[in-house]
Formats: structure tokens, C-alpha cells, sequence
């Protein structure tokens, strides 16, 4: 039997869907920018801000209206409850990218300074976990969402050292201090860009499986002290326990 | 999780030969709301008055297994069902006052367990009519016929004449299905205040009501428990899918 409320759920979907697409895009372009210096592809970036915003403000809506008309529950609830928190993170990421964008004039006088400090290494992985958690956020399908805990711990870690050897710099030359703030201001674009995926990809576990695995990356990152807090826990599984191995998670319908 | 104050073990139940319920094993905490949900014919009001032996008074009614009420299986020989009833009571969909005064619908119950001091009386039906959430409102019209009540106030005013027996445990089958907004609100506040002190048990087609006033839930289907659990997790994730497919109204 198709409930009437099933096309506002479809709806919904599909615009979540379309906001991960405009802002993997809007992320993309702009590395791409970042990295050629195109302050022309990073005007076009700020000024298609306002298409996020906007479907940002349809989604909220949409998701409200279904709150007080359908009283959601079970799968419909989680669905809805995450797409306003995944609709929230996708907003973010998006002023992030405008953020890196509104910095690369300042770079873009400095056409080495990006490869000295191998941030394209760093821009790539973040583009690509961008890129990943948008298919996942389309497919609904979990296996990979351990690869993406894994990606945002490592771009965590290269954009710490590349901040600290900023910093370094900054010490020794004060001339170098105005691009400086600006790639520290890019790099923890970047962290937050990451960290929205890692939620992002939070969220769609809860949708698929009902498991609510936030706060427990630190247990990821360090299995031994997963193991250890897990005793006593009761019903607190840790992360391990939460996500199905790779090589058996199936993807999920819908 | 609580006590445990209702346990059925391979709970059969036959209306002559068509079955309908089929081994049913639940453990029903005590203090607590538990909710059954279900499709109509699921079975879920015959289990509700198997506890307290409703069905007895049906003849092609047959019964395999066991109900254990702290314990004690209420289907052995040696129990005396009126005292079983007195311990458990039972509120219906539609509310049934008798045609006497609001005073008398209250006393009735304690009058024919002995007690005819009217000091006391006074006593049990103005505690009853406060615990039910009704005082108020009959308290200056105690002598008059309940039928003048409203359907809410009536449906309390039951509630009210099963605590002046002073049960244990409180049957409530859709006590709040033919009832409006306000007074479905009067009667969830009163059930989730009479929880303190009783083990509520209610069957309910509203779910949303399940969700609001019960602590668990179990969801009957053709018979069958499918699914038992915190209401808190049934309703956000549970784990059979037709639970799922029931809740999200997605059935059939």
C-alpha cells in the first residue's frame, strides 16, 4: 500500500540528494580554483552560494511540514530527522567552499607556495571524501563509511602539520604573514570539510541501520581502548561492533 | 527494566478450532505502561482479557499454557477469579458507569468487599475520584446520576471505580478511542500519574498514543507476538520489519 506520504519523502530525498550534488560541485570547483589560482571559477563559486541557500531553506521547510502533518516514525522518522541534519552540515560545507574561494585571491600571488607545502595532496583527499560521502548520501549504502572515518583522520593529521609548519614560518618571516592567514583560513576549511563528511556519513548509518555511531571515533582510532570501554557499556557497542565489515554490508534499498 | 509482574509462557489461545493466539511469551514489568499494537484481529484484546480471565466467559474459548501474576498462574483451579478481577482491573473502550449516582459508582466496588462504614466510603471514593483526576470536577455533584457526566469524565470515572478496589494491575482497552483530543490528553496525564503506583497494561489502535504513554510496546500480528521492546526503540528502530512496515503505516 503507498501512503500519500510517501511522495513527500521522495521529494525529500531528492532534494537532499540535490543539495549533495551542488555542494560536492561547489567543493570541487573550488579546490579547482584553489589550485590554479582562477579567481574568475572562485567569483562564480561565492555567487552560487545563494542556489544552496536557497534549497537549504526549501529542505528545512519540507522537512517541517512533514514533522507536523505525518507525526514520522521508525525508518521515516530517522530519515527525516537526518536529512534536516545532514541538510544543515551540507549548508556548512557549502560556506566553506565559498570561504576557500574568498581566500584565493590572496593566495594566487603566491603561485608555489601550495605545492612547497604539498597541499594538493590534502586538497585531493578532501575532494575526494567529498566526492565519496555524496555517493554514499545517494546510494545509501554503508560499506565505505569506515574509509571515510579513516580519510577525515588522516586529513586531520596533514592538516595539522601543514598549520604547524605555517606557524613555523610565520615566526621567522613576518612578510609572509598575510598569505599565511589565509591558507591557515583555507586549511581549516578543509578540516571542517572533513568533519561534515564524517557527520554526513553518521547520519546515513542512522537512516539505514537506526545505529547512532557519533562520539565514537575516537574508539575507531584506537581499537585497544574501544575494546577496554566497551566493557560495562551495556547496549553502547562500539564502533566495530556498529558497522557491518565491508565485505558484508549489502546496500541498502532505497 | 522492573519487576516482572505478568509472565506468559506459550500463551495458546483457540476460539473452538480457529487459533488465535499462538504462543505467546511475554514479560510485563511492573510500575510501567506496556502497549500492544496490532491490526484489528491480531489478537491483541484477547491476550489483554486472558490476563485477567475475561474469556472465561466466553464457552468455545480454550486455553494451553501459562499466565503467572507474581508468580501465581491465574488459570490453576484454586484461584478465585473474583478476587483475581479485584486485583486486576479493567477499563473498556466505552465507558460503562452504572446507572446510580457518582457516589455509589465508586463505592459499589468496596460496599460488596465488606466495607460498609460510611466514614470509609466517603474516604475511598473521594481518594479514588482524586486519583482518576475527576474530583474536581464531581466533587459538588458526588449525589448525582454518572450517566450526566460527560464521555471523558465518564471514562474517569470508571478508572476511578476500578482504583477504589484497589487493584494492582489495570487492563485498559482502548479506553480512550471514542473520546476527544482534550480528554484523550485527561486520560494519557491520568496514566502516565497511575503508573506510580499500578502496572497499566493498554491496548490502543492509536500509536502515536502508544508512543506517547507506554514505557514498552508490543505489536501483534495474526496472532503472533512479532515484537516487543522499549517503546523508545520500537518506535525509532525496530528491529523485525514488520514492526517497520506496521508503525510507518506501510502495512499491507
Amino acid at each position: 500500500m503507498e501512503r500519500h506520504f510517501e511522495l513527500e519523502l521522495q521529494k525529500l530525498n531528492k532534494r537532499v540528494n540535490k543539495m549533495g550534488n551542488l555542494v560536492a560541485e561547489q567543493v570541487h570547483n573550488a579546490f579547482d580554483a584553489l589550485l590554479r589560482g582562477d579567481t574568475e571559477l572562485a567569483r562564480l563559486i561565492i555567487e552560487k552560494d545563494r542556489k544552496v541557500d536557497k534549497l537549504d531553506n526549501k529542505i528545512d521547510k519540507l522537512c517541517q511540514s512533514i514533522f507536523a502533518l505525518a507525526q514520522p516514525v521508525a525508518t521515516d522518522l530517522r530519515l527525516i530527522m537526518s536529512s534536516l541534519k545532514m541538510n544543515n552540515d551540507l549548508e556548512r560545507m557549502g560556506d566553506h567552499a565559498v570561504t576557500i574561494a574568498q581566500k584565493i585571491e590572496g593566495i594566487s600571488d603566491y603561485p608555489d607556495i601550495l605545492a612547497e607545502l604539498h597541499m594538493e595532496e590534502i586538497v585531493k583527499m578532501t575532494d575526494l571524501i567529498v566526492n565519496d560521502v555524496i555517493t554514499i548520501l545517494n546510494t545509501r549504502n554503508t560499506a565505505f563509511v569506515k574509509d571515510i572515518f579513516e580519510l577525515a583522520l588522516s586529513i586531520n593529521e596533514k592538516t595539522h602539520a601543514v598549520t604547524a609548519r605555517i606557524i613555523e614560518e610565520m615566526m621567522h618571516k613576518s612578510e609572509v604573514i598575510v598569505v599565511a592567514t589565509n591558507l591557515i583560513i583555507v586549511l581549516t576549511a578543509i578540516e571542517r570539510l572533513a568533519g561534515y563528511s564524517t557527520n554526513i556519513a553518521e547520519s546515513i548509518v542512522f537512516i539505514v541501520d537506526g545505529k547512532i555511531i557519533k562520539h565514537k571515533k575516537k574508539n575507531f582510532d584506537n581499537q585497544e581502548a574501544a575494546a577496554e570501554s566497551h566493557i560495562g557499556q551495556g547496549d553502547e557497542p562500539g564502533l566495530d561492533q556498529m558497522l557491518p565489515p565491508i565485505s558484508e554490508a549489502t546496500p541498502s534499498e532505497g | 527494566m522492573k519487576e516482572v509482574k505478568i509472565v506468559t509462557k506459550d500463551l495458546t489461545l483457540h476460539y473452538g478450532q480457529k487459533m488465535a493466539l499462538n504462543s505467546i511469551n511475554i514479560q510485563i514489568p511492573e510500575k510501567e505502561v506496556t502497549a500492544f499494537i496490532g491490526p484489528s484481529g491480531c489478537g491483541k484484546s484477547t491476550f489483554l482479557r486472558s490476563l485477567n480471565r475475561m474469556n472465561d466467559l466466553i464457552p468455545s474459548v480454550h486455553i494451553k499454557g501459562e499466565i503467572l501474576i507474581d508468580g501465581l498462574n491465574i488459570y490453576e483451579k484454586k484461584i478465585d477469579v473474583v478476587n483475581l478481577r479485584k486485583k486486576i482491573g479493567m477499563v473498556f473502550q466505552k465507558s460503562n458507569p452504572f446507572a446510580k449516582s457518582i457516589f455509589e459508582n465508586i463505592a459499589y466496588g468496596p460496599r460488596i468487599n465488606g466495607i460498609n462504614d460510611k466514614k470509609k466510603l466517603t474516604e475511598i471514593v473521594e481518594t479514588s475520584l482524586k486519583n482518576a483526576a475527576i474530583w474536581d470536577e464531581v466533587k459538588d455533584r458526588l449525589p448525582d446520576s454518572a450517566l450526566g457526566l460527560s464521555g471523558g469524565q465518564q471514562q474517569r470515572l470508571c478508572i476511578a471505580r476500578t482504583l477504589a478496589v484497589q487493584p494492582e494491575i489495570i487492563l485498559m482497552d482502548e479506553p480512550a478511542s471514542a473520546l476527544d483530543p482534550i480528554s484523550t490528553g485527561k486520560i494519557e496525564e491520568l496514566i502516565f500519574e497511575l503508573k506510580k503506583n499500578y502496572t497499566i497494561v493498554i491496548v490502543t489502535h492509536n500509536m502515536q498514543q502508544a508512543a506517547r504513554v507506554s514505557d514498552h510496546t508490543a505489536f501483534f500480528y495474526l496472532g503472533e507476538l512479532i515484537e516487543y521492546g522499549k517503546t523508545r526503540k520500537i518506535f525509532t528502530s525496530p528491529d523485525i520489519k514488520q514492526t517497520e512496515e506496521y508503525i510507518t503505516g506501510r502495512f499491507g
